[in-house]
């Protein structure tokens, strides 16, 4: 025992007090908003100035109505995206949004060209142009527009989806307008009519009728993320700190004093609490950050939400987080056991990612039937069920023992599989010098 | 044999990889607070003897028992091994990493940070102590390893090839520091395949080839068990006494001596007082013995 503390106290304190830990930690939240603005951003730069499009409109009643609306008017798509965004956000991110949604609009140039001899001589007249570069792309209307709901779109760039998208929501919307308008419907009426219910959800059974907006949801979301996150960070740190040994040549100065299981154990609780103190570390200054905002919000008279999740939720949460952290990393560990140096330790490795990246799809048909036998073994089989379980929780709380069990399984199978790095690891080290195939691995892990 | 205390007894020890047999049958005794010799070629199954003693693996069958105990882990707390594979945590500070391979070994505390010191100081290495183990010298880090190795004060010390690689200076200083161990009582088994420095340091030796013990017993007892009996002679006149077949079977002529091998029965004694009463003028009368190279090649090379 306390050699095995001997050993977490060195992982610990080594990997804390490391300058990569110290950057890590500052520039971390840093590097994930750009990873998540940054290309938001650059994908939404269009480059040039404003689209020329021409519209040939052969039922005469169009043109005029599709001009205003390309112009002036966001189709009701943006309209409603943005205010459902706007909705979930404080105002100065309202702001930004705007500003966001506005660089991402396009602009364009509208003529309208009349039809002169032809169509096709039309057609031919308006390609010249846009070979030229006097126009983008032009639209033909034909004349039963209204009752066929056909039009032609010729443009330069037909990659442009973005575009092609806009013009043709656009064009929807002034066709159904048109269409009202000959009807005499008014828009007002229409929108009206078109107004979308507001659904309160409500989880059957609960005191009181509280409403779940889904949030429980999401956090299963945010906990599979998390820890897809954290082994990502520190799958491969396992693995070095497992290899480290090998690489420096004291495993053998190791051995002669401690035994291999204590060792696995230790490096790998040593790495972990290097993880969560960073997460803590994020937590803590989030979580400020959080209050101090609410705070001032609340100070200037905003209503302010707390999303209020029960504890025995977090509690959950906590366990099948730290089970899917240990589940993965412990793998990471037995490659580590296997192979001789980093590199070798990094292809093996993914197919890891693999299996994570399984058990979140694996959510999606436990949401659709929680209470299945499919959703009970995905639940209970040890690299799923931190999220599987997790969902079936949110959505429809299996019995306790369900529960229990899957986390004694999870926790069972780490132990085993750290107990089987130890035996590879020990048996691997005592003939060094080369990468273990599989039968290889499983024989050592019979003898010894 | 004489009746000191055995620290270390193998008796009939088998390990086998697969269908490879590494150890073979072994037996030895270590006695308490001698220099044990432990050489032989690469690959003779020195490094899985020692690992098998260190409790790193266990033999397949026969019996490993130290201090008057069958193995157990307990007593892996009271062996320092210093392993020919070896090396340090590159990024960890020297005292840090002292402290704790220390507490691998159960010393910790104000007895740690005292052994630390007191060893540091010895090899000369004080200054080195905030130093990052990458900082240092190939040379420097091998006496922090061997450091590592004794600093728990162990009653069984094993090193394997402690001075491969380290300058004469250091050789001595080390070569030193384990007579020293040595004097206090400790145990020291060495394992090396420099059969000259085997020669110099060790009591004792076993010579094991192709998993196989080949030899056993202290350096006098192999030597005199292995002695060609011959004699390196220097002089002038009483040349018939050498061609006397039955005194001297052969003679080798060097440049400025003769080797003379003595016959079976016939004792240097004999020679001596032989030359002696033929009148001859001696100026060199020394009985050869064979180097522990020589042996270690007699036996060896032999079997190749």
């Amino acid at each position: 025992m306390n050699k095995f503390l001997a050993v977490v106290k060195r992982e610990y304190v080594q990997r804390v007090r490391s300058r990569m830990f110290i950057v890590a930690t500052v520039l971390g939240p840093l590097m994930l908003v750009l990873f998540t603005v940054v290309p938001a951003y650059i994908a939404g730069i269009k480059t040039g100035g404003p689209t020329r499009l021409a519209i040939v409109d052969q039922s005469g009643k169009l043109s005029e109505r599709l001009r205003e609306v390309i112009v002036n008017e966001r189709d009701e798509e943006d309209a409603e995206r943005e205010r459902v965004a706007a909705q979930a956000l404080n105002e100065s991110s309202q702001e930004r949004m705007e500003q966001t949604g506005k660089s991402l609009r396009q602009s364009y140039d509208v003529q309208q060209v009349a039809v002169e001899g032809t169509i096709e001589e039309t057609r031919r007249r308006l390609d010249e142009r846009i070979r030229r570069d006097e126009l983008d792309g032009y639209l033909v209307l034909p004349a039963d527009i209204l009752q066929s709901g056909e039009a032609e779109y010729h443009a330069r760039n037909t990659g442009d989806v973005f575009t092609r998208g806009q013009i043709k929501n656009r064009l929807t919307t002034a066709v159904r307008d048109q269409r009202m308008a000959e009807r005499n419907i008014l828009p007002s009426v229409m929108r009206e009519v078109n107004s979308p219910v507001n659904m309160r959800t409500t989880k059957a059974g609960e005191v009181g009728g509280k409403e779940d907006s889904g949030q429980g949801f999401y956090l299963v979301f945010a906990v599979g993320f998390i820890i897809y996150l954290t082994i990502l960070m520190y799958g491969q740190v396992i693995l070095g700190a497992v290899i480290e040994e090998k690489e420096t040549r004291i495993a053998e100065i190791l051995f002669s004093s401690v035994r291999a299981f204590p060792l696995m154990m230790g490096k790998l609780i040593g790495v972990s609490l290097v993880a969560l103190t960073q997460f803590l570390i994020w937590g803590v200054v989030f979580g400020a950050f959080a209050l101090y905002g609410t705070g001032m919000l609340a100070a200037q008279g905003m209503p302010v939400s707390i999303p209020r999740i029960a504890p025995s939720l977090i509690l959950y949460f906590l366990l099948f987080f730290l089970l899917g952290y240990f589940i993965y990393s412990t793998i990471y560990a037995l490659v580590g056991a296997m192979v001789t140096t980093a590199q070798e330790g990094g292809q093996l490795a993914l197919p890891i990612i693999l299996l994570l990246v399984t058990g979140f799809y694996l959510a999606f048909p436990v949401i659709r039937s929680p209470n299945s036998s499919f959703a009970f073994w995905v639940s209970m089989f040890p690299f799923f069920s931190p999220i599987t379980m997790l969902v079936r929780i949110v959505t429809q709380t299996p019995p306790f023992w369900q529960i229990a069990l899957s986390l004694f399984i999870g926790f069972g199978t780490v132990v085993l599989l750290m107990w089987l790095a130890a035996r590879i690891y020990r048996v691997g080290m005592l003939m060094y010098g080369k990468r273990a195939s599989i039968p290889e691995v499983l024989r050592w892990v019979r003898q010894a | 044999m004489s009746e000191q205390k055995v620290t270390l007894l193998l008796d009939g020890v088998t390990k086998r990889f697969d269908e490879f047999v590494a150890v073979n049958e072994l037996s030895l005794a270590v006695r308490a607070g001698r220099i044990f010799g432990l050489i032989g070629p690469n690959g003779a199954g020195k490094t899985t003897t020692i690992r098998m003693i260190v409790n790193i693996t266990a033999p397949d069958s026969g019996r490993v028992e130290l201090f008057g105990q069958p193995m157990n882990r307990t007593l892996q707390d009271r062996i320092g091994y210093l392993p020919e594979e070896r090396g340090l945590y590159k990024k960890m500070k020297v005292g840090e990493q002292l402290r704790f391979f220390g507490e691998l070994k159960n010393l910790k505390g104000r007895a740690a940070d005292e052994a630390i010191d007191r060893w540091l100081a010895r090899v000369k290495l004080t200054d080195w102590k905030q130093k990052k183990a990458s900082e240092l010298s190939k040379g420097m880090q091998q006496k922090i390893q061997f450091i590592a190795a004794v600093m728990h004060e162990p009653d069984l010390i094993i090193l394997d090839e402690p001075f491969s690689g380290l300058d004469p200076v250091n050789v001595g200083l080390l070569k030193e520091i384990v007579l020293e161990l040595k004097a206090e009582g400790k145990t020291i088994i060495f394992s090396t395949h420099q059969m000259e420095v085997a020669e110099r340091i060790c009591d004792d030796i076993c010579l094991i080839n192709r998993s196989r013990k080949v030899l056993e017993g202290s350096i006098r007892e192999v030597k005199r068990s292995f002695g060609r009996n011959s004699v390196a002679l220097r002089i002038e006149g009483g040349d018939g006494v050498l061609d006397d077949k039955s005194l001297v079977t052969k003679i080798e002529r060097h440049s400025d001596e003769i080797e003379v091998l003595l016959a079976e029965g016939a004792s240097a004694q004999d020679l001596l007082r032989r030359l002696l009463t033929a009148g001859a003028a001696l100026t060199k009368f020394e009985l050869v013995e064979p180097s522990l190279n020589d042996i270690f090649i007699a036996q060896v090379g032999g079997s190749e």
